[in-house]
C-alpha cells in the first residue's frame, strides 16, 4: 500500500512544474500545457483522496468530470490562441499587453 | 414749529449742489430755523419726538430728536458758524476745480453735525458721529492729488475709527445693561442710569448685573471715543495733519464744530461718569492742554500753531468736564468756537494773500510760514484788528468772551482741587500755566505776522502788492470779531456767573459753586501774567526786529530768563538748548506718532507672516493631501502592466500570502 | 405650479431656451438671460411684499411656513425597512425669504456684468442659469434630500464656469474649489442618512427627510443614533455633537472660516467677474444659511455646547482675514480676504444665540451680498479694461475715472461699516449681540466682541490704504499712455448695476426695518427652539 503522502508529493511536483510552465514560458501553447499539468495534479489528488472517502468513490467521479471539463477548456483555449495568433501574429504572452489599457 | 424747522434743516443741508449760492441759501435757511428753534426751546421744556425705527428681538429701536438747551445751543452755534464759513468760502475757494464737490461735502458735514446734536439715541449719535468723521475725511482730502493730504485724511479717519471702537464698546456695555440706547431714558435725572445700584463688586440694574468695573469701563470707553474726535492725548496727532484741508474747512470742522463733538458727547452722557472716569478726564484734559500749548510755542506754520492751540483749548474743555464744570466747559466750547473760527479765517485771509503774492511774482516760498510774513498790519488792517481781537479772547483778556469762559474753567478747577491732596492739585495749576503759554504763542504769531517788515526771501518790499481780503471774507471776519466780545454772552464783563449760557446749562447735576478766594484772585493773576507775557513777546519779536538769535536758541534764553519759576521743570525735560516745546513736539512726532506707525508696521509684518503661513502651511496641507493621493495612484498603476503572466504571479503571491497568514495565525 | 417652483425653474427654462436657440442668435443670449432674471426679480419682489413676517415665522412648524408646496416625489417600498419617503417640499420663512430677494438681485447684476464674456456664450449662459436654479432651490427646499440635490447641483456649473472661463490658473482653482466643497458635502450625506433612519414622519410613520420634522425631538425613533435621549456615542463623542460638527464643517467651508478658507482667494481670483460676484454675493451665504437652518435648528443641543468655539472661529476669521487683506497686492485677492473677515461677523453673531446677534448675522449676510458683489464688480471694471489688477500698477485713478471713483468710495466706505449703509447696522448688531451674550445666556465671553470690533478698525485700514494708493495722488499708471486711453470711465450698464447695489446697501442702512421686520419673528422662534432644549 502506497501511503497518501507519496501521491501528494507527486501531485505537488506536477503542480509546481505546471506553475513554472505557466509563469515562465514564452509560448501560449506551453502555458496551456502547464495549466494541464496543474489540472492533472489536482485530479491525481482527487483520486488519491477517494480512498479515504466515506461515500462510494465520489473523488473518482469528480476526477472524471474534471478530465472532461479540462478537455473542453483546452479546446476553447486553443481556439483563443488561434485567434490571438491571427490578430497579433504571435502567441508570446509577454508581447500581448493590451490588457493593461 | 420746531419740527418743521428741523425738517427744513434736514432737507436743505443735505443736498449737494454745484453752486455756492444755493449752498449758502440752504445753510442760511438752516440758520434761521435754528434761531427759531433756539428761542422756542431755550430754557423751556425739552422737545422730544420719536418714531419707531426697527425692531430687533424684543427691543424696538426708536429714533427721534431731542431738543434741549444743550442741543439747540449747539445747533445755533453750528449753523451760525457754518453760514459764515460758507460765505467766506465763496471767495476763498474761488477758482478751484471740482468746486461743487466742496459744497456737497460741506453740506454733508452740516447735515451730519446737525444730526449729531439733535439725535436722541446713542446708536444714532454714533451713526452721525462717524458720518461727521467721514465728511471731515472727504474735506481734508479735498485736494486729493496732494500726497500729504491723502495721508492726512487717512490718518484722521483711522484714528477717529480707533476712538469709535471705544464709543461702540460703551454702547455695547450700556445696551447689555439697560436694553435701550435712548438718551432720555438712560440719562434723565431719574433715568435708568440713576436707578442702578452700585453695591460691592456689582453694578446692578433690575435683574441685570455686571461687575462694577464695567461701569467705569463704559465711562472710559465713551471718553476714549471723545478723545479721538476732540483730539486729546494720546489720539491728538491727526488734528495738526488735518490742516492739509482748505483753511475754511479747518476753521469750520477742525476748530469750531466737529472737534467740539467730543465735548458735546460727554455733556450728553454726563450722568454716566463716576469719580474715576471724571478724574481721568480732568487729568487727560489738563495734560493735553499743556502739551499742546508748549508745542504751539515753536511752530512756524501758521495753521499748525492754531491747530495746537485748538487741541490745547479742547483740553481746557475736557478739564472743565472732568472737574464738574459741565456748564463752563460748554460755555468755553461756544466762545472758543467763535474766536478760533475767526483766527483760522483770518489766517486763511493771510494765507490767501501770501499765496497770491507767490503766484504773481513767481516766487518760491512757503506761504504758510510765519517767518516769511511780517508787517502785514499795513496792508490788511481789518484782518489785523479782527485777528488781534480773537487772540485777546483766546488769551482771556477782560472784556472778551474768552475771559468769561476760561476763567470759569480755571476757577472751577481750583474749586474742585481744593481739599484734594497731592497730584490732583497739579491739574488746575497746569491749566493756569497753559493759559500763559497760550498768551505767548498767540502773541508771537500776531507779532510775527503783522508787525515788522515783510520777510519774504528775495523780494523787494518796496513793490508790495498785498491788499485787504475781498469783501465777502472781510465782512465775515468782522461779524465773528463781534462775537468775541463780552456783551453777547454776559452783560457783566467781569463775572462769568451772570452769563446767560451758564444759567441755561446749570441743570447739570454736579456743578457746585463755593465762593472762595480763587474767584477774585485767579482772574487777576491770569491777566496780569498774560499781559506780561504778551509784552515780553512784543519785546522779542517787534522791538528787537530779529529775535535774539544768540546760540541760535532764542527759546532756551527765553525760558531761562523769564520763566524762572518753571526752570527746574523745563530742565527735567530738555536740560538743554531747544526747550520743552521742541522736545514735546518731538515726543509727539516720534513717540506717539511713531507708536501708531509702529503698530501699523507690526500689523503689516503680522499680516505678511500670516499670509506666509496661509500660503505654505495651511494651503500646503491641502496640496499635500492631493499629492499623497497621486503618489498612491502612481504606485498602484505599476500593477496594471497588462501582461497576463505578471497578473498570474501577483495572484499567486496574494493567494500564498493569504495561506501564510492563515497558517501562521492558526499556529499562533 | 406655485410661485416658488416658478422662481426655481424659470432660469432653468431660460437656460434650455438658450441651448435650443441656434448659434446665429449668439448675441441675443444675454438678453434671454436678462429677461429671465428680471422676471425672477419681480417674482421675488412680489414674494417680499406679500410676505407676512409675524404670523408665519416658520422654523420648526410646517404650518407656519409660507408658500408651502409639498408633493410626494419618491415613494419606494423597502419591505421590512419601511417606505422610502422623499418629498418635493418647498417653503419659506424669515430665514430664507431675504436670501431669495438677494439672489435675484445679485443674479441680475451678475448677468449685467456678463456682457464682457466673449467666448462660448451658449454654454456660459446655460450654466449660469442652471446655477441660479440650484441656488434658489437650496434656499427654498425643506426636504433634506431635495436640499442636498440642489446643493450638489450648484457645484457642477460653478466648476465649469471657473474652469472654462477663468483666469490663468483656472483649472487649479476650479479643482480646489470643487474638492473642498465636495469634502464637506460627502460627510454631510452620511449625516443625512443617519438622520433619515432616526426620524419618522408622525403622520405616516415612515422614515422621512423632512427637515421640519427633524427639528422636533419627539419625532426621533427611540434608541436611534440621533435620538436626544439615547445619548449615543460614536468615536468617543456624542453622536449628535459629531453630526453637528460634520454639518458645521460642510457649511463652514462655504462660509468660509479660517482655516478652511484657502479655496476662496484662489477661486475668486481665477473666476470671471460675474462668477466672483455670485460666489461672494450668494454662495457664501449658503454656508451661513445652512448653519442656521440645519446645524443650529436640528442640533440645538450640540450648537449650544459648541458656541464658544464658534465664536472663537468667528473672531479669528475676522482678524485673520483682515490682516491678510492688509498684506495683499492684488485687489481682487484683497477683497476676497475681506470677505473672510466680514463673514466672521456672521459666525460671531450666530454663536451669541441672542436676537441681536442672529439678526445682525442675517443682516451681515444680506449686506455683504450686496457689497461684495459691488466690490467684485468694481475690480472687474478695471481688470476688463487693462487686464491688470495689481494695486501698485495704478495711482491717481480719481483724476481719469471720477464717476468710477465715486462708486469705489461708496463701496469701500459702505463695507468698512460707515453708518448709513447696511454693513454698519449688521456689524454693530453682531457685536452687540456677542457682547450681550454673557449677560443673557453666558455663551460667549465679552472679550470676543471687543476683539471682533478691532476687525472694523483693520477694515478701515486696508480699504483706506487701497483707496489712497490706487485712486488718489497724481495719475501714474504702469501701462503709461496706452492705459490712460483704455481706462475710460464707467458706461451706462455698469452704472446701472452699481447703482442698484449701492441703493440697496443704502436703503437697508437707513431703513433696516425693511429686513428686520421680515426676519425678526423667525429669529425669535429659532432662539426659542434652541433654548427649549
Amino acid at each position: 500500500m502506497i501511503p497518501l503522502s507519496h501521491f501528494m508529493l507527486v501531485s505537488a511536483a506536477l503542480f509546481c512544474i505546471g506553475l513554472y510552465a505557466v509563469l515562465s514560458k514564452r509560448n501560449a501553447i506551453m502555458v496551456l500545457i502547464g495549466i494541464e499539468f496543474m489540472l492533472n495534479a489536482a485530479i491525481l489528488n482527487f483520486v488519491a483522496f477517494s480512498r479515504h472517502d466515506k461515500f462510494a468513490a465520489s473523488g473518482q467521479v469528480f476526477a472524471l468530470f474534471a478530465i472532461v471539463l479540462a478537455a473542453a477548456a483546452v479546446a476553447v483555449a486553443l481556439a483563443i490562441i488561434l485567434n490571438v495568433y491571427k490578430y497579433y501574429k504571435t502567441i508570446d504572452p509577454t508581447e500581448i499587453d493590451q490588457l493593461g489599457d | 414749529m420746531p419740527l418743521l424747522s428741523f425738517c427744513g434743516i434736514l432737507l436743505f443741508t443735505g443736498r449737494p449742489d454745484r453752486g455756492g449760492a444755493f449752498s449758502i441759501f440752504n445753510i442760511a435757511v438752516s440758520f434761521v430755523s435754528s434761531l427759531i428753534l433756539f428761542f422756542s426751546i431755550w430754557n423751556q421744556d425739552p422737545l422730544h419726538q420719536q418714531v419707531d425705527w426697527f425692531t430687533i428681538g424684543n427691543t424696538t429701536f426708536r429714533v427721534g430728536i431731542l431738543l434741549n438747551n444743550l442741543s439747540v445751543m449747539m445747533m445755533l452755534l453750528v449753523s451760525l458758524i457754518a453760514t459764515l464759513v460758507h460765505i467766506y468760502s465763496t471767495r476763498y475757494m474761488k477758482g478751484d476745480s471740482y468746486l461743487f464737490r466742496y459744497w456737497a461735502y460741506l453740506g454733508l458735514f452740516c447735515f451730519s453735525m446737525f444730526g449729531l446734536v439733535i439725535a436722541d439715541n446713542l446708536l444714532l449719535i454714533y451713526m452721525f458721529w462717524e458720518l461727521v468723521g467721514f465728511s471731515s475725511y472727504l474735506l481734508i482730502g479735498f485736494w486729493f492729488t496732494r500726497e500729504s493730504a491723502v495721508r492726512a485724511n487717512k490718518k484722521a479717519f483711522i484714528m477717529n475709527r480707533l476712538g469709535d471702537l471705544g464709543f461702540l464698546t460703551g454702547i455695547m456695555i450700556l445696551f447689555t445693561q439697560f436694553q435701550t440706547l435712548d438718551i432720555t431714558e438712560l440719562f434723565a435725572p431719574n433715568g435708568l442710569v440713576a436707578q442702578t445700584i452700585l453695591s460691592g463688586d456689582y453694578w446692578t440694574f433690575g435683574t441685570q448685573q455686571m461687575p462694577a468695573i464695567w461701569l467705569t469701563l463704559a465711562g472710559l470707553a465713551f471718553f476714549f471715543g471723545a478723545t479721538a474726535k476732540s483730539a486729546q492725548f494720546p489720539l491728538h496727532t491727526w488734528l495738526p495733519d488735518a490742516m492739509e484741508g482748505p483753511t475754511s474747512v479747518s476753521s469750520l470742522i477742525h476748530a469750531a464744530t466737529m472737534v467740539a463733538a467730543g465735548v458735546f458727547l460727554l455733556g450728553r452722557i454726563y450722568p454716566l461718569f463716576d469719580e474715576t472716569v471724571l478724574f481721568v478726564i480732568a487729568s487727560i484734559g489738563a495734560f493735553t492742554a499743556f502739551m499742546a500749548a508748549t508745542i504751539a510755542l515753536t511752530q512756524n506754520d501758521i495753521k499748525r500753531i492754531l491747530a495746537y492751540s485748538t487741541i490745547s483749548q479742547l483740553g481746557f474743555m475736557m478739564l472743565a468736564m472732568g472737574v464738574g464744570g459741565f456748564n463752563s466747559g460748554l460755555f468755553h466750547l461756544v466762545t472758543h468756537a467763535f474766536f478760533k473760527c475767526l483766527l483760522f479765517l483770518a489766517a486763511g485771509a493771510v494765507i490767501h494773500e501770501m499765496h497770491h503774492l507767490k503766484d504773481h511774482k513767481g516766487l518760491d516760498f512757503d506761504h504758510q510760514d510765519i517767518r516769511n510774513m511780517g508787517g502785514l498790519k499795513k496792508y490788511m488792517p481789518i484782518t489785523f484788528i479782527t485777528m488781534t481781537l480773537a487772540s485777546l479772547a483766546l488769551i482771556g483778556i477782560p472784556f472778551t468772551s474768552g475771559y468769561l469762559s476760561k476763567d470759569a474753567i480755571l476757577i472751577q478747577a481750583f474749586d474742585w482741587a481744593e481739599g484734594k491732596g497731592g497730584l490732583v492739585r497739579l491739574i488746575p495749576y497746569s491749566a493756569l500755566l497753559t493759559s500763559w503759554l497760550t498768551a505767548f504763542y498767540i502773541s508771537r504769531l500776531i507779532f510775527k505776522v503783522f508787525f515788522g517788515e515783510l520777510r519774504v526771501p528775495g523780494y523787494n518790499t518796496a513793490a508790495v502788492s498785498l491788499h485787504e481780503a475781498p469783501a465777502a471774507m472781510k465782512n465775515v471776519l468782522v461779524i465773528l470779531a463781534l462775537f468775541c466780545l463780552f456783551p453777547f454772552f454776559s452783560l457783566d464783563p467781569l463775572n462769568y456767573d451772570s452769563a446767560w449760557l451758564m444759567e441755561g446749562m446749570k441743570s447739570s447735576p454736579r456743578a457746585e459753586h463755593t465762593a472762595s478766594i480763587f474767584h477774585t484772585l485767579i482772574p487777576i493773576v491770569v491777566n496780569v501774567i498774560a499781559l506780561l507775557v504778551i509784552s515780553l513777546a512784543y519785546f522779542w519779536y517787534v522791538r528787537r526786529e530779529k529775535a535774539p538769535d544768540f546760540s541760535g536758541n532764542p527759546l532756551y534764553r527765553f525760558s531761562e530768563g523769564q520763566w524762572f519759576f518753571d526752570k527746574l521743570y523745563f530742565r527735567t525735560f530738555v536740560g538743554g538748548t531747544t526747550s520743552l516745546a521742541r522736545s514735546s513736539f518731538l515726543f509727539d512726532k516720534r513717540i506717539v506718532d511713531g507708536l501708531v506707525n509702529l503698530l501699523g508696521k507690526v500689523g503689516l509684518v503680522l499680516s505678511v507672516i500670516s499670509h506666509w503661513v496661509d500660503r505654505y502651511i495651511v494651503d500646503g496641507l491641502v496640496n499635500g493631501a492631493g499629492l499623497l493621493a497621486k503618489a498612491i495612484g502612481n504606485f498602484s498603476r505599476n500593477f496594471q502592466s497588462g501582461r497576463l503572466q505578471y497578473y498570474l504571479v501577483w495572484m499567486l503571491l496574494v493567494v500564498l500570502t493569504f495561506f501564510m497568514i492563515k497558517y501562521f495565525s492558526l499556529a499562533i | 405650479m406655485s410661485i416658488l417652483s416658478l422662481l426655481i425653474f424659470l432660469p432653468l427654462l431660460a437656460g434650455l431656451v438658450i441651448l435650443v436657440l441656434p448659434a446665429s442668435f449668439q448675441q441675443r443670449y444675454k438678453y434671454v438671460a436678462l429677461a429671465a432674471v428680471i422676471v425672477q426679480m419681480l417674482l421675488s419682489a412680489y414674494i417680499y411684499i406679500n410676505y407676512n413676517g409675524n404670523a408665519f415665522s416658520g422654523i420648526d412648524e410646517e404650518s407656519k411656513y409660507q408658500l408651502v408646496e409639498k408633493l410626494s416625489w419618491i415613494r419606494l417600498d423597502l419591505g421590512s425597512l419601511g417606505q422610502l419617503q422623499i418629498d418635493y417640499f418647498l417653503g419659506i420663512d424669515g430665514l430664507s425669504m431675504p436670501f431669495l430677494v438677494l439672489t435675484s438681485l445679485v443674479m441680475l447684476v451678475a448677468i449685467l456684468s456678463s456682457w464682457e464674456i466673449k467666448s462660448n456664450l451658449k454654454g456660459y449662459f446655460a450654466l449660469l442659469l442652471l446655477l441660479d436654479t440650484a441656488v434658489m432651490g437650496v434656499f427654498s427646499a425643506l426636504d433634506f434630500f431635495l436640499f442636498y440635490i440642489f446643493y450638489e447641483l450648484m457645484l457642477l456649473p460653478l466648476y465649469f464656469l471657473i474652469g472654462m472661463w477663468g483666469g490663468v490658473r483656472r483649472e487649479y482653482a476650479a479643482i480646489k474649489f470643487f474638492l473642498y466643497t465636495l469634502f464637506g458635502s460627502v460627510f454631510m450625506l452620511l449625516v443625512i442618512i443617519g438622520l433619515y433612519f432616526s426620524v419618522v414622519d408622525p403622520v405616516t410613520g415612515n422614515h422621512t427627510f423632512n427637515m421640519v420634522h427633524m427639528m422636533n425631538p419627539a419625532n426621533y425613533v427611540d434608541g436611534s443614533i440621533f435620538n436626544l435621549a439615547a445619548n449615543q456615542e460614536l468615536f468617543g463623542i456624542g453622536a449628535r455633537l459629531l453630526a453637528f460638527i460634520v454639518l458645521f464643517v460642510a457649511f463652514a467651508i462655504k462660509v468660509p472660516i479660517v482655516p478652511l478658507h484657502t479655496w476662496l482667494p484662489d477661486a475668486h481670483v481665477e473666476a470671471p467677474t460675474p462668477v466672483s460676484i455670485i460666489l461672494a454675493g450668494i454662495l457664501l451665504k449658503i454656508g451661513g444659511y445652512g448653519i442656521l437652518r440645519i446645524c443650529v435648528s436640528i442640533f440645538p443641543d450640540a450648537a449650544i455646547a459648541s458656541t464658544w468655539w464658534l465664536g472663537l472661529i468667528g473672531v479669528v476669521s475676522i482678524l485673520y482675514g483682515a490682516l491678510n487683506a492688509l498684506a495683499q497686492k492684488d485687489l481682487k485677492r484683497l477683497i476676497a480676504y475681506s470677505s473672510v473677515s466680514h463673514m466672521g461677523f456672521v459666525l460671531l453673531g450666530i454663536a451669541s444665540v441672542t436676537s441681536e446677534g442672529i439678526n445682525g448675522a442675517m443682516m451681515q449676510m444680506i449686506s455683504h451680498g450686496f457689497l461684495s458683489s459691488m466690490l467684485f464688480f468694481i475690480v472687474g471694471i478695471v481688470y476688463n479694461r487693462v487686464h491688470n489688477r495689481e494695486i501698485p500698477s495704478f495711482r491717481g485713478l480719481a483724476l481719469i475715472m471720477p464717476k468710477y471713483t465715486t462708486f469705489v468710495m461708496i463701496a469701500f466706505f459702505a463695507s468698512l461699516g460707515l453708518p448709513g449703509f447696511s454693513a454698519f447696522i449688521a456689524e454693530a448688531f453682531s457685536l452687540i449681540g456677542a457682547f450681550n451674550s454673557e449677560s443673557i445666556n453666558g455663551l460667549i465671553p465679552r472679550w470676543m466682541a471687543v476683539a471682533g470690533s478691532l476687525g472694523i478698525l483693520l477694515g478701515a485700514s486696508y480699504l483706506l490704504w487701497t483707496l489712497q494708493r490706487m485712486f488718489f495722488g497724481q495719475t501714474r499708471l504702469m501701462g503709461g499712455e496706452d492705459w490712460k486711453l483704455k481706462l475710460t470711465d464707467i458706461n451706462g450698464r455698469e452704472t446701472l448695476a452699481l447703482t442698484i447695489l449701492a441703493a440697496m446697501a443704502l436703503l437697508l442702512g437707513i431703513l433696516p426695518s425693511l429686513a428686520f421686520d421680515k426676519m425678526n419673528a423667525s429669529v425669535l422662534e429659532l432662539i426659542r427652539l434652541v433654548n427649549s432644549i
